[in-house]
């Protein structure tokens, strides 16, 4: 009854919409831009059967650190969408393609203290682990986890399908210029 | 760059440059200072030193020196190129193109001016230019891999896909055979894929799959992969293999609709309109069964199938269906069947079905013919479907009934008050809707969607003070108001504007509006900086995409709903003068409540002004700041009444009537607002065309007639034309009328006539004639009113289980009343509509029906609140105004299948 599949940058305006109904941390069309146009593949949406988008996954690869990893930079099921699994769909979906794509060695994300119901998901359903408490991280002063989960060697998942044979390194950084479009008001003017 | 200047000099200006660079302002200032010291009027420092100061908020000052360094240096390519860049600092690309190329007038192979130069021209779109520029940059540094890309997406951008191809060949011909390095693979795939996607662009769809197999290897990326290689393969139609590998497809991901369409498409079973023969309906059928089997996670492979079968199959397959969706007490059962509803006979099935299975849980605790025994939460989620299924059919007693039945079953479920919410506002009461909306959220205050969803309530019983207190308790800083703004949340401006045009507060309901606008002219500037990104990034396919994106951006939603609204806001700004509105809106109040909004009048200006100060004295101290941007000025108009003093408000209307008439042109309000402005602006032939739209998207439709009646009322009203614009029109509209079938050999009366003949039986039909008629001719004024009152509301649904739905909407009886009210002028007929209505909407308080909260007995009255837009309401809800009576009615109604 809900498909999930990979956004496209014509889903950028409903996934915007629905993190805005659903989430305190909210971004700038820019921001979700600069996510499509850096990792087209981490993106992915859940699908009504009438065509509206009621759950995304935001996504990205941290191309600065040695290790190469994934990112989850926002997660939203609209709340009438419950119960049908789609926040593991869509997690499960953006992890596979980081593994698959990135060779990823991890994916980390952070969570808030407070918000149990996700915190069991990340840890009960998709195998996170705590790795670190950062005090204060959201706006508002509340404390985040910092949370992974190892992607090497879990090949038998669904949708992953082999291809493993390249090397890591997918992430050659070319921080100056993710910079440039990171940032809100980049003027961009190099003389 | 600073040549003429001795070598102490130089070395300053090359300060200058690095400092810009590194944004170290102030150090640039002081260099630049040195050299003026000595050398007052050279160019390149005066350019330097006002394109520092531009990024030190010193607009003014930055113009000034720029210019001025022009100027003194006509001839330097430096001084044009930093005016270029101080105008593309203020989005003025076309003034910066024409700077770039005057500056490689002088230096025409500056790669720096021509990759500038490129940008703007992928930007403004200028296409033939922009193929130009990338082709210079290409035979002056062939070896940048960036410009031989460049110069592929150029062409594809200039509608040249086959000549991209070629030039993305010509640079893998410089790459040796074992490339990609490890640390490139993704761009590598990209690539790759891009070059695909060209092939098939271009039609070419045997060599884009060749060339796809070649380079499997390569390719990363192996779900795109996959998804190009089925795609292709349908186009050549190797059908077989395509079957297999969507199967393949399905097997990675058995909920991706697009894969069943397609997989459907290779079998030849696939109908856009979705009607099949009785003989596909069998082979869909058998192959829905055979893929549940094979897929038995997926949920797609069950519910698609509800679509095409009919009757007892149908019954039978969504009772499967909906049965465990019951028992888990999945909340969006009812959205994910409700395209089933515009299906003539589905919705009766569904009906019988639930109301069978409700009996039955009630009753053995299980299933229809099942002894499994259910939950106790089953009967739950089957009331809540119910409750829906009723309030889409119309039947909103019935609804509030079910829910309430729901409610008292666990009162404990969030989602059962924002259901009753909804319906309470499809019945006509806001302001009940919003307290059960606002209940709703005090059951988790940790969850934004329910606090959303509470705003928008409240905003729609126009109750903007709570609903902005509401809001602020889920963003940032505190700041609601602007936070909302900053993260671009649309639907908050829409409904907040809403309700201020409600109010008849224009001005805030403009500001709204054109804060929208103001968010996708935004959107569409973000798209500058990823010109460069993504060529170097490869992501091109995404890039591409983007573009077309931003091309059809305002043919989105938001934008569509915004420019109607704002259009709305000026056709009232041009019919009611400001000065003449707000004296009558003053006349109609009562003494005291004037003094209040004089007092309010006094503290906005105050506040105005002071707002004003601080945004001059932000500026001031920003300047002295060095470097500092992103200074938030100070809103200088923060109620819109800058906004509503326009001169013209019918020119403002014009803009975005273009861009909904470039964007939207297949929308009837597109066409509508056409003709109320263009009516206004006297033009006429525009008007003409219009109406023409009008009826060419839907002739029936009871605007495009009122539409046509009043154009060509006004037509033949126009005494002989005397001068010769006139004659040019009356002959324009003499040979076009025979054209219009409504017209043939009729009058417009005669006309009018005949629309009522063809939809007697509709309501929104017949009080568009009797507004027609009344048009017309004002002396049949009785005549009219007899023909709306004479209107029946039939009951449409016979053989449902409780109690029948009637035809009429409550917003078509609303508008009538209005019509009856303020066209037609008749206040008893208004209120003898308005007693009529509250029997068919009890809960509707623009009726004032009696369960709604207008009635001083309910418990959302207002009144019985302490103070309406202050506090947070903080009181139990409790069951519908129904009697016992009645619930008991309902109860035994509803066994009677």
């Amino acid at each position: 009854m809900v498909c999930i599949r990979r956004a496209t940058v014509d889903d950028l305006l409903a996934m915007q919409a629905c993190n805005l109904m659903c989430l305190p941390e909210n971004y700038q069309m820019k921001y979700y831009l600069y996510h499509i146009l850096s990792w087209p593949q981490l993106l992915y949406v859940a699908e009504d059967y009438n065509g509206r988008i009621v759950g995304y996954v935001l996504a990205k690869m941290e191309e600065e650190s040695n290790e190469c990893h994934g990112h989850i930079t926002s997660l939203a099921v609209l709340r009438t969408h419950r119960k049908l699994g789609l926040a593991t769909k869509l997690m499960t979906a953006a992890q596979a393609a980081m593994e698959q794509v990135y060779e990823a060695e991890y994916v980390s994300l952070h969570v808030r203290r407070s918000n149990r119901a996700a915190f069991n998901l990340y840890t009960e359903t998709l195998g996170y682990k705590i790795n670190d408490v950062e005090a204060k991280y959201y706006a508002d002063g509340e404390d985040a986890y910092d949370m992974r989960k190892n992607l090497k060697g879990k090949q038998n998942h669904h949708h992953a399908h082999g291809h493993h044979h390249h090397g890591g390194g997918c992430c050659s950084g070319d921080a100056k210029v993710v910079e440039t479009a990171q940032a809100v008001d980049a003027k961009a003017v190099s003389k | 760059m600073g040549a003429s200047l001795p070598p102490k000099e130089a070395n300053l200006f090359k300060l200058i440059v690095k400092s810009y660079e590194t944004k170290q302002y102030k150090k640039g200032l002081k260099a630049a200072d040195a050299i003026l010291k000595k050398f007052p009027d050279h160019g390149e420092t005066l350019s330097m030193k006002g394109l520092t100061l531009n990024c030190m908020d010193r607009k003014t000052e930055a113009y000034e020196l720029v210019r001025l360094g022009v100027k003194n240096d006509i001839k330097s390519h430096v001084c044009w190129h930093v005016l270029g860049l101080l105008y593309r600092s203020d989005r003025e690309y076309r003034e910066a193109i024409k700077c770039y190329r005057n500056a490689l007038r002088i230096d025409p192979d500056n790669l720096e001016i021509l990759r500038d130069l490129s940008l703007l021209q992928a930007q403004m779109r200028d296409l033939s230019g922009f193929v130009e520029t990338r082709q210079q940059l290409l035979t002056l540094k062939p070896n940048h891999r960036m410009n031989w890309i460049g110069f592929a997406v150029s062409q594809h951008l200039n509608a040249n896909a086959s000549k991209a191809v070629e030039i993305l060949e010509a640079y893998e011909g410089t790459l040796e055979d074992d490339y990609p390095p490890e640390n490139e693979l993704c761009e590598h795939t990209e690539m790759i894929l891009y070059k695909v996607s060209l092939l098939e662009e271009s039609g070419s769809f045997d060599k884009a799959l060749e060339e796809l197999h070649k380079k499997e290897p390569k390719i990363v990326d192996k779900l795109s992969y996959k998804e190009q290689e089925v795609s292709l393969l349908s186009k050549v139609g190797r059908l077989e293999e395509a079957n297999k590998l969507y199967r393949v497809l399905l097997s990675m991901n058995p909920d991706n609709y697009r894969y069943y369409e397609g997989l459907q498409k290779c079998l030849g079973l696939y109908s856009e309109s979705g009607q099949y023969s009785s003989d596909q309906i069998e082979k869909l059928n058998a192959l829905y069964l055979s893929l549940s089997e094979q897929y038995t996670r997926s949920s797609a492979v069950k519910r698609i199938p509800l679509d095409f079968l009919q009757d007892e199959n149908f019954k039978e397959a969504v009772a499967k269906y909906i049965k465990p969706l019951l028992t888990k007490g999945v909340p969006s059962l009812f959205s994910d069947l409700s395209s089933l509803y515009d299906h003539p006979r589905k919705p009766d099935i569904l009906e019988q079905l639930v109301v069978e299975m409700e009996h039955s849980i009630r009753t053995t605790g299980s299933f229809p013919g099942s002894d499994v025994k259910e939950p106790p939460s089953t009967l739950l989620w089957t009331f809540f479907f119910l409750a829906q299924h009723y309030d889409r059919r119309g039947q909103y007693d019935v609804a509030l009934c079910k829910i309430d039945e729901a409610i008292a079953h666990t009162p404990t479920v969030i989602d059962l008050y924002s259901v009753k919410s909804r319906i309470m506002k499809h019945a006509g009461d806001l302001t009940a809707a919003a307290a059960l909306a606002d209940e709703a959220r005090g059951m988790d205050l940790a969850d934004r969607y329910i606090n959303s969803e509470c705003v928008k309530r409240m905003l729609q019983a126009d109750q903007v003070p709570l609903a902005e207190k509401t809001a602020v308790l889920f963003t940032k800083e505190g700041d609601q108001l602007n936070n909302l703004h900053d993260m671009q949340c649309m639907w908050y401006d829409l409904a907040s504007g809403d309700s201020y045009f409600r109010q008849g507060d224009l001005g805030r309901a403009l500001k709204k509006f054109l804060a929208v606008e103001k968010h996708y002219a935004d959107i569409s500037e973000d798209q500058f900086d990823f010109h460069s990104y993504c060529l170097r990034k490869m992501t091109l396919r995404s890039y591409v995409d983007m573009l077309k994106f931003q091309d059809r951006l305002h043919s989105f939603p938001y934008f569509h709903k915004a420019a109607i609204r704002a259009i709305r806001c000026y056709l009232k700004l041009h019919d009611s003068p400001k000065s003449t509105a707000e004296e009558d809106e003053m006349s109609k109040l009562a003494p005291a409540q004037k003094k209040k909004i004089k007092k309010q009048k006094k503290a906005e200006a105050r506040a105005k002004k002071e707002a004003e100060s601080k945004s001059e004295e932000s500026t001031a101290s920003s300047a002295s700041k060095s470097g500092k941007r992103n200074v938030k000025p100070v809103d200088p108009d923060p109620h819109g009444q800058k906004l509503i003093q326009v001169e013209q408000p019918m020119a403002e209307a014009s803009k975005y009537l273009r861009l909904l008439q470039k964007h939207s042109p297949n929308s009837l309000e597109t066409h509508l607002l056409s003709f109320e402005v263009n009516m206004r602006k006297q033009k006429f032939l525009l008007a003409f065309q219009a109406v023409k739209q009008l009826l060419k998207l839907d002739a029936e439709n009871p605007d495009s007639h009122r539409s046509l009646v009043k154009f060509f009322l006004m037509a033949e009203s126009i005494s002989a034309p005397t001068t010769e614009a006139e004659k040019l029109r009356w002959s324009v509209l003499e040979a076009e009328r025979p054209s219009i079938s409504q017209l043939q050999n009729k009058s417009i009366m005669e006309a009018n006539k005949e629309f009522l003949g063809r939809h007697e039986d509709s309501l929104v039909h017949r009080a568009a004639y009797a507004e027609m008629l009344y048009i017309l001719d004002p002396s049949k004024k009785t005549e009219a009113i007899k023909i709306i009152e004479d209107s029946t509301n039939k009951v449409v649904q016979t053989n449902g289980a409780l109690g029948p739905a009637r035809e009429w909407k409550l917003k078509d009886c609303i508008a009538v009343h209005k019509l009856l009210d303020t066209v037609l002028l008749d206040s008893d007929a208004a209120s003898r509509w308005k007693s009529r209505c509250a029997e068919y909407f009890p809960c509707s308080t623009h009726f004032e029906g009696k369960h709604s909260s207008v009635m001083p007995d309910s418990v959302y009255n207002s009144s019985r609140k302490s103070n309406e837009n202050g506090d947070t309401p903080n009181h139990l809800v409790g069951q519908t105004e129904l009697s016992d009576g009645q619930l008991e009615a309902f109860k035994s109604l509803s066994v009677s299948t």
